[in-house]
């Protein structure tokens, strides 16, 4: 036995009678005989199934109505079981127009109303039996309409016109095609006609029936009328009537209570069904408390939304109760958002509860005015809280002075105006920024709210002034002198430093404004706001180089000498003093360079300011001058140091440095002659190679008006240095040139001898001598000044020798000999620093001896030979290496 | 026989959706009978209904599938009414039929009243690679943007024919396991809270 036959597919699950339907399974057998039985909806449908495969077959609905399951029998496998169900409905069988003899449910036919206009389902068949042609050329509507006013060519319709219908459908029809056509028609009516006989006699039992059932209904009601008479619904009504009345009194107690349950269900009703709106207060204060201002929002659009234009009085009471405490809300969200501090966001998030809540104020502008106001409130109060600690600070400052008079305590504390321009900075790097975010998303309108005319004007005077409070602030504590005098009463300046005090803290200072203004430039502030700061931070600079320069010069003024010659390098016969005098300007250098002079973000540089420019060259002439003056003063200072130092001059024979006598004097400090030409050497290495150095150096920095300054300078030094050279020439030259006449005569000597010359005079010695020791000293400071200074007294040591030879009135043979032998001797020696002017001196001076013969020069050049080989030490000494 | 129907296995209703030619009833019939039908023939609407074993359980499958044709647009409201689960075919050769998916999600979602109603976006004819019109990409974009899988199917080599009706079937299970518990744990709680949102739909 196989497997009894089960459907599981229907392809299609619905139609109306005739439908083909694909019917599909398992086991319907393995050949089309297998197949014997197939029923859908019931129907016996094997006539027309059709075998396909063991799982399809193909079928036919017949008349079936409603669902119902399709079974299939097959020899071998039985009656079978259906999964699906098919769905029968008549539709093209029984139309609105067709008799039926059994009841026709119309309403589903009236839902496919829709479909049963398209043409495939309702296509009227033509009534002459005519294919429909289709013809291009068809006459359109309103021309019909035209020929036939008033009717038209629907068959259905009052008005059907023949000719209409056959202009509008059969246009090119043959007359006899037509003629053909009406015989159809004719024959169809009659068919009709017969159809409605055929009819009759095919449902001739169940007319007979009905016929037979309406005469038993006349008979009775006859009989009833004889016996209750012509009118028996009076009495009935009456009875009916009387009885409603009996029922009702029965019913009228349970009726009205159960009225009432009703009513009180429909309250129950509406409470329920209210209850969002009634629960709303609750729940708004319950999310108030809890800060879901979102919810409370959310839910008072609902209800306003719902129930704003209701009339019913209990929700109006609500819908108040519900508003009192979105208007607390309203009030309580308003003193948050000018509670300060609050970041922006908090307060972007409050404006955009107050705007969901149609509060009454203007939440985005009065958050921007109460932000500008706490940071002038904020300024205020830092101003007045150094103000105060100032006060303290300098009334303690008094009272320690006066105590510790000598012992002054260097109290390390900041002083309270850098403090307050470090807070005021920091304050605005820090609220500003946030007023105008506020601000910009007020104005772009991401705030939502509307703008009013006239705020953008007074926003921007907002900016303005806390920018320009922010820096007259600052102008007020560290540079006054920079204010108006109204302004400088409105802003109150703090106690001012000292230079030095200041100076520590000015490039600190300065930091902490361009913070600030790197944030403002940050915020793309409009440039009118910007600049404001900017003209304050030049003035800042300004004073900062110029505090810096000052404080320089001072430290220049208070340079001091140490007299430790260096020899290191190229510079020889230095001591520190210009070196330090250097380091300091490179120092000062690097750190205006570092604070003031170099141009961050959106800053000019200094230098092209004129009046930074001018103060500069002042700046730089000053401390140019502060080491003019030290050097000056160091030439210059022999009284002091005099007394120590009495005999400054060489004494004249033995030529050895006093100094050295004193065991007692301090060994620091050298000689004065030595003193003078360590700074005459400190002097021309400055005026050579410092100024240069430092030129140099402002011109790497960016500086390049200090050749003024400069030259001026350079200028003062060689007149120094030329001063302290005449000095020292003085000091030096005199007595050397004053000691040849007396010794050239000492003794009695006269030139009119008569002993033939063996040597040189002692006179010439001592002159050697003496220049040997000036040339020591020299050197022991630097060799450099060996040249200016010895050429120099070689010079006048030829002039007094001319001199003195030209007052010899005569010369003896030998005494010719002698004086050209020591001539000749001193122009050897003194030969390498020997001027032309020197030279030219000697000469003369060798004109005014007689000419020698012969043999007396033969002697001269013995001599000389002789000389040479016992001065050679002092020969070496006199030598350029 | 009648004792086994006294334990009826689990019903799930499966509705394919989709523009006209896509190829609902060629996956049905595969799924079905594992029969490719060359000829086109356009469905009104056929029902479908086999006992298959998912996930070693015994379910039944009620497959109703139903017409593409814009004909039929009218009474897709009354078949959607009764589907548990939807599979949403287009063709990937024919634009057109997946841009009309969207319509019918948006029909079925306003049918049904439910965001996440069990539903599968399925491309067919994937075998087409070359008459491909719709991309992997442009398709899984919209499957991401409903919250709904997609695959891609031919019915013709019956490449994930299985996978399309077992995976929504394995969501209509889970969904109705859920709909079971909250309606033993709350039921009377959530017929409230629809109630609720109904009234509140009428104000």
């Amino acid at each position: 036995m196989a497997p009894p036959p089960i459907v599981t597919g229907l392809s299609p699950n619905e139609g109306a009678p005739g439908t083909r339907i694909k019917i599909r399974g398992e086991n319907f057998g393995s050949q089309p005989g297998d197949l014997i039985g197939l029923t859908i909806c019931g129907m016996d449908c094997l006539l027309t199934a059709e075998w396909k495969s063991p799982n399809k077959i193909i079928a036919i609905s017949g008349p079936i109505k409603g669902k119902g399951d399709v079974i299939v029998t097959t020899k071998y496998g039985g009656t079978g079981t259906c999964n699906v169900t098919f769905r029968g409905y008549h539709l093209a069988t029984i139309g609105p127009m067709k008799e039926s003899a059994v009841w026709v449910e119309e309403t589903p036919m009236y839902s496919w109303g829709r479909h049963s206009l398209s043409p495939s389902s309702f296509q009227q068949e033509d009534p002459l039996g005519l294919s429909v042609e289709e013809t291009e050329n068809k006459i359109s509507e309103e021309e019909l309409q035209n020929y036939f006013p008033g009717k038209c060519g629907d068959i259905g319709s009052q008005n059907f016109s023949p000719a209409w219908f056959l202009l509008e459908n059969h246009q090119a029809t043959s007359f006899n095609d037509i003629k053909a056509g009406l015989v159809y028609l004719t024959r169809k009516v009659h068919s009709q006609k017969e159809g409605q006989l055929s009819f009759l006699k095919a449902n001739l039992n169940s007319i007979m029936d009905q016929i037979d059932t309406l005469m038993n209904l006349r008979e009775r009601y006859e009989k009833d009328l004889s016996v209750f008479g012509s009118t028996p619904t009076i009495k009935l009504e009456r009875a009916i009537k009387e009885s409603e009345r009996e029922a009702r009194k029965l019913f009228d107690d349970v009726l009205s209570r159960k009225d009432r349950a009703e009513k009180t269900r429909n309250a129950l009703n509406v409470l329920q069904r209210y209850k969002f709106l009634f629960c709303l207060p609750c729940v708004i204060e319950k999310n108030i408390k809890k800060g879901e201002y979102d919810i409370v929002i959310n839910d008072y659009m609902r209800v306003k939304n719902l129930f704003d234009k209701t009339e019913v009085p209990i929700f109006r009471e609500a819908l108040n109760e519900v508003e009192k405490r979105i208007v607390e809300l309203q009030n309580k969200l308003h003193t948050d958002l000018q509670t300060m501090p609050i970041t922006v966001d908090q307060q972007k998030r409050l404006i955009r509860y107050l705007v969901n809540l149609d509060c009454p104020f203007d939440a985005a502008w009065d958050a921007i005015k109460s932000r500008w106001e706490y940071i002038n409130k904020k300024f205020k109060e830092i101003y007045n809280f150094h103000k105060n600690t100032d006060k303290l600070e300098s009334s303690k400052k008094q009272n320690s002075a006066s105590k510790y008079s000598k012992l002054q305590i260097e109290v390390i504390s900041v002083p309270a105006c850098i403090n307050f321009t470090d807070e005021i900075c920091a304050v605005t790097s820090e609220l500003f920024p946030d007023l105008w975010k506020i601000g910009q998303a007020y104005f772009s309108g991401e705030l939502q709210v509307k703008i009013e005319a006239g705020r953008q004007v007074e926003y921007k005077h907002m900016v303005l002034t806390a920018i320009d409070s922010y820096s007259k602030y600052i102008r007020a504590s560290i540079i006054p002198n920079t204010l108006d005098k109204s302004d400088r009463t409105q802003y109150g300046s703090l106690s001012s430093l000292e230079r030095d005090e200041i100076s520590l803290y000015l490039p600190e200072l300065l930091r902490s404004v361009r913070s600030t203004y790197s944030t403002l430039i940050q915020l793309d502030l409009p440039n009118e706001a910007l600049d404001i700061v900017s003209a304050l931070l030049v003035d800042l600079r300004i004073h900062c180089m110029s505090i810096l320069f000052q404080q320089t010069t001072e430290q220049i003024k208070h340079l001091s000498e140490n007299w430790k010659i260096s020899f290191s390098g190229k510079y020889t016969g230095v001591t520190e003093l210009p070196l330090k005098f250097l380091r300091l300007i490179e120092d000062v250098i690097q750190i205006v360079k570092e604070s003031a002079l170099s141009a961050e973000q959106r800053e000019t540089t200094l230098l092209d300011n004129v009046s930074a420019q001018k103060e500069l060259e002042k700046q730089i002439d000053n401390i140019l001058s502060a080491f003019y003056m030290v050097l000056n003063n160091l030439s210059s200072t022999e009284d002091f140091e005099d007394c120590d130092d009495n005999s400054p001059v060489v004494s004249q024979l033995i030529g050895t440095p006093v100094g050295s006598q004193k065991p007692d004097v301090i060994h620091d400090i050298p000689t004065w002659e030595h003193r003078l030409l360590i700074t005459l050497s400190n002097c021309i290495f400055t005026k050579n190679t410092i100024l240069n150095d430092i030129a140099t150096k402002f011109r790497e920095t960016g500086f390049s008006s200090v050749d003024t300054p400069i030259g001026v300078n350079r200028n003062k030094l060689e007149m120094l240095e030329k001063s302290i050279l005449d000095r020292y020439l003085e000091q030096k030259s005199d007595p050397l040139v004053g000691t040849i006449e007396p010794s050239m005569y000492l003794g009695r000597f006269d030139w009119d001898i008569n002993v033939p010359p063996t040597d040189i005079r002692p006179y010439a010695k001592e002159c050697i001598n003496n220049l040997i020791n000036v040339h020591s000293e020299i050197n022991n400071i630097s060799t450099n000044l060996l040249d200016t200074i010895l050429v120099k007294i070689v010079e006048t040591i030829a002039e007094e020798l001319y001199r003195l030879m030209s007052c010899v009135q005569k010369f003896s043979k030998e005494g010719a000999q002698q004086a050209k032998v020591d001539i000749e001797a001193l122009q050897e020696m003194f030969k390498d620093y020997m001027s032309d002017n020197a030279h030219g001196h000697f000469k003369e001076a060798l004109t005014h001896i007689p000419v020698l013969d012969g043999a007396q020069m033969t002697l001269v050049q013995d001599i000389l030979k002789q000389c040479r080989a016992r001065m050679r030490t002092q020969i070496i000494c006199l030598r350029k290496h | 026989m009648a004792k086994k129907l006294a334990v009826q296995p689990s019903l799930h209703k499966v509705i394919m959706v989709g523009s006209g030619g896509v190829g609902k009833s060629a996956l049905t019939l595969q799924f079905m009978y594992d029969e490719f039908v060359e000829d086109y023939e356009p469905t009104k609407a056929d029902s479908y209904r086999k006992k298959i074993l998912l996930d070693g359980e015994d379910v039944q499958i009620d497959i109703l599938d139903t017409a593409g044709q814009e004909d039929y647009a009218a009474i897709r409201d009354n078949y959607f009414r009764s589907g548990e689960g939807f599979l949403c075919i287009f063709s990937i050769t024919e634009d057109e039929s997946f841009q009309a998916t969207q319509e019918f999600r948006e029909q079925i979602l306003r049918v049904k009243n439910d965001e996440n109603i069990p539903f599968l976006l399925v491309g067919n004819k994937c075998d087409l690679e070359d008459k491909r019109k719709v991309s992997l990409q442009e398709a899984n974009d919209r499957a991401k943007q409903w919250g709904v899988p997609y695959v891609e199917t031919s019915a013709k080599t019956r490449e994930h024919v299985d996978k399309v009706f077992y995976d929504l079937m394995r969501e209509i299970r889970a969904r109705k396991m859920d709909e079971n518990k909250t309606n033993n744990g709350r039921g009377k709680d959530k017929s409230k809270k629809k109630k609720h949102c109904c009234l509140f739909m009428c104000c």
